[in-house]
């Protein structure tokens, strides 16, 4: 074979393989070909993570173990209060257990590929790297949401059962808490990208929850540091400030009083879904270009 | 398409003056990993890339994969410095050394994923990982899954997702490092078939016999340094002459010896002697002739590629040590 012909064929088997259809629509689609490929690809990696599991199948049955919470309480309790106490459980349970998920796997996928060197398998072929963290990204989020639908699925025939009456504020709250942790997941899908283990996104990761939900207490830390008027109770109030206006306040997005005091089947009052939608998605790209700037001129 | 196809190189892989320089924390801890590396592979030849652990290998590797990035110099592969372009990375398999492939996936599946980021689907794709299962030999474990395989064929399902789209060059990073001599002779048969077949070869390894036998061509690098490149037959130039003899008595060793002949592999009162390059084979025979030795074989001998690794590698050091 000369030179020439080795040439051609790689031409002819590029041609071969360049997309046939025409206009924006067969663009944008042979450009997220990649990335969805990856996102399958993590999602089925990330559902058998032992860890993972662990942590699905524990707030399973503490959310099923809930239900059977009346027969340690006292006979003379209101049914109200095991009603509430149920719902208290089993909210939390979501929280803490869906965040954990959240923060493990977010942190784990791309640090992961890099240590056991299939990341060099895939940035080899003719994928980019934004294309790549598309991919890993949409693949963290596939899990989240199947990990929350299980987790909210659960408590949402849980409370269908004993009340007869459709919880629908429960679906509204599985919404706003998918945002919630999609916005966690981004920080920490950035924090990963500049990591060489899961340990420090881990770390990171739980920092802007903690933070993310405290916001509104941060705004207390900045009123009373600036009282005394010393140098290191400004820079805490200068800190505080600074941290209230950059983190996310991921209390917004916690509907769990108004799932406690009402109605299964209330509208939920005093928030405007599609504005937190829009918040969740703004912190969450914004997230995502931190990773993507992160990684784009990363040495593998 | 013809402003789709490569420009018509012989050069595949070409680097002028490529630095890296691995920035440490603190000034002064800067690692130039690579200086002034000028490589080039031509079209469908196997070019073995040799060199001591840290010598730079897969730093040459990951700069041509664009995993890690130039401090300074060029890179062009077929023909091209655009060698992040999907034009190029669709024509170019790699095969990391000790990658992980996952174990919950079947040998086919793998290839599938790998097959669709390189764009392949369908019927194409199909006839794809068939052809490659049947070039590596997997065919009968196609649907087993990764967890069931041995080393060897983790290995062969490696080189089986570095080929599926059928790249005009192979990127392998140690392709036979850890495998039984079986299993290295079955890829070494594989590669060279991808050679006759066209297709160029870059292959880092430690296996020097392995390298010997499949190789073109060779390059030696050495802190950072490319100390020698060409074919087998430029390099190991050097050719000397055993001589097998017998009846060997202390005396006759003193006589040789004193000649300047080097003795070597003696046992009892066989030995044989080393007749140097530039030295006259009659002579060594004259020698051995009036010591009354008998002869047993006389026998040309070319440099192997480890002895030349050797001796580049050790006169490299020693130019160090003494510029240090």
């Amino acid at each position: 074979m000369s030179t020439q012909d080795v040439v051609n064929a790689g031409g002819d088997a590029l041609a071969a393989r360049k997309p046939t259809g025409n206009g924006v629509f067969s663009t944008v689609a042979d450009y997220l070909r990649g990335p969805w490929c990856i996102a399958i690809y993590t999602w089925r990696e990330g559902i058998r993570k032992k860890t993972l599991m662990g942590f699905l199948i524990l707030s399973l049955l503490v959310i099923f173990g809930s239900t059977f919470l009346s027969a340690f309480l006292d006979p003379s309790a209101e049914s109200d209060m095991e009603l509430k106490l149920i719902k208290d459980i089993c909210v939390t349970t979501i929280s803490i257990f869906g965040v954990l998920i959240t923060i493990f796997i977010s942190a784990s996928v791309v640090p992961n590929e890099s240590e056991n060197k299939v990341i060099y398998t895939v940035l080899s072929k003719p994928v980019r790297r934004v294309q790549y963290l598309l991919g890993k990204f949409l693949g963290v989020q596939f899990i989240i949401i199947v990990n929350l639908a299980l987790m909210g699925g659960l408590f949402f025939i849980a409370l269908y059962l004993r009340q007869w009456v459709l919880p629908t504020l429960l679906l509204w709250s599985i919404l706003l808490t998918y945002f919630e942790f999609l916005i966690i997941s981004a920080f920490t899908f950035a924090i990963s990208c500049a990591a060489t283990s899961s340990v420090l996104p881990t770390i990171g990761g739980l920092f802007i929850y903690i933070t993310g939900t405290l916001t509104e207490y941060l705004k207390d830390v900045e009123v009373r540091s600036g009282q005394s008027g010393e140098f290191f109770d400004e820079m805490i109030g200068w800190l505080a400030y600074g941290l209230r206006n950059v983190l996310p306040n991921l209390q917004h997005f916690s509907l769990k009083m108004q799932i406690l005091d009402r109605a299964p089947n209330d509208p939920p009052t005093d928030v405007l879904i599609p504005h937190l939608m829009a918040y969740g998605l703004i912190y969450a790209v914004s997230g995502f270009i931190m990773a993507y700037l992160i990684f784009r001129r990363k040495e593998l | 398409m013809a402003n789709e196809r490569f420009k018509s190189v012989s050069v595949i892989i070409e680097t002028r003056d490529l630095n890296k320089i691995y920035e440490g924390a603190l000034r002064g801890q800067d690692v130039h990993a690579l200086k002034n590396l000028n490589l080039a592979v031509n079209s469908g030849e196997i070019f073995g890339y040799l060199g001591p652990n840290g010598s730079g290998k897969t730093t040459t590797i990951k700069m041509l994969l664009g995993l890690i990035f130039p401090t300074s110099g060029s890179i062009e592969i077929l023909g091209t410095t655009d060698i992040a372009a999907a034009k190029v990375k669709r024509n170019i398999g790699y095969l990391p050394e000790g990658a992980y492939y996952p174990d919950f996936l079947q040998g086919e599946e793998i290839l599938r994923y790998y097959g669709r980021l390189y764009g392949l689907a369908g019927a194409e794709l199909n006839n794809r990982i068939d052809a490659v299962l049947e070039l590596v030999g997997m065919t009968f474990a196609r649907k087993r899954l990764l967890r069931g395989y041995s080393k060897g064929m983790r290995q062969r399902i490696g080189l089986a997702q570095a080929l599926i789209s059928d790249p005009q060059i192979l990127i392998l990073d140690e392709p036979t490092t850890g495998l039984d001599p079986i299993a290295r002779k079955e890829i070494r048969d594989i590669l060279a078939r991808l050679r006759d077949e066209g297709k160029t070869l870059l292959i880092s390894s430690h296996e020097l016999l392995e390298v010997e036998l499949i190789s073109n061509r060779v390059g030696i690098l050495f802190d950072g340094v490319l100390q020698t490149s060409g074919t087998l037959d430029d390099l190991l130039t050097t050719r000397e002459v055993l001589i097998e003899v017998d009846n060997v008595s202390p005396q006759s060793i003193e006589v040789i010896e004193k000649a300047g002949f080097r003795i070597e592999d003696r046992v009892h009162q066989r030995m044989k002697l080393r007749v140097p390059e530039g030295r006259s084979t009659y002579e060594a025979l004259e020698l051995c002739k009036n010591q009354g030795l008998t002869l047993v074989g006389v026998m040309p001998r070319r440099e192997t590629l480890e002895e030349l690794f050797v001796r580049v590698i050790g006169a490299a050091e020693a130019e160090r040590r003494k510029a240090s």
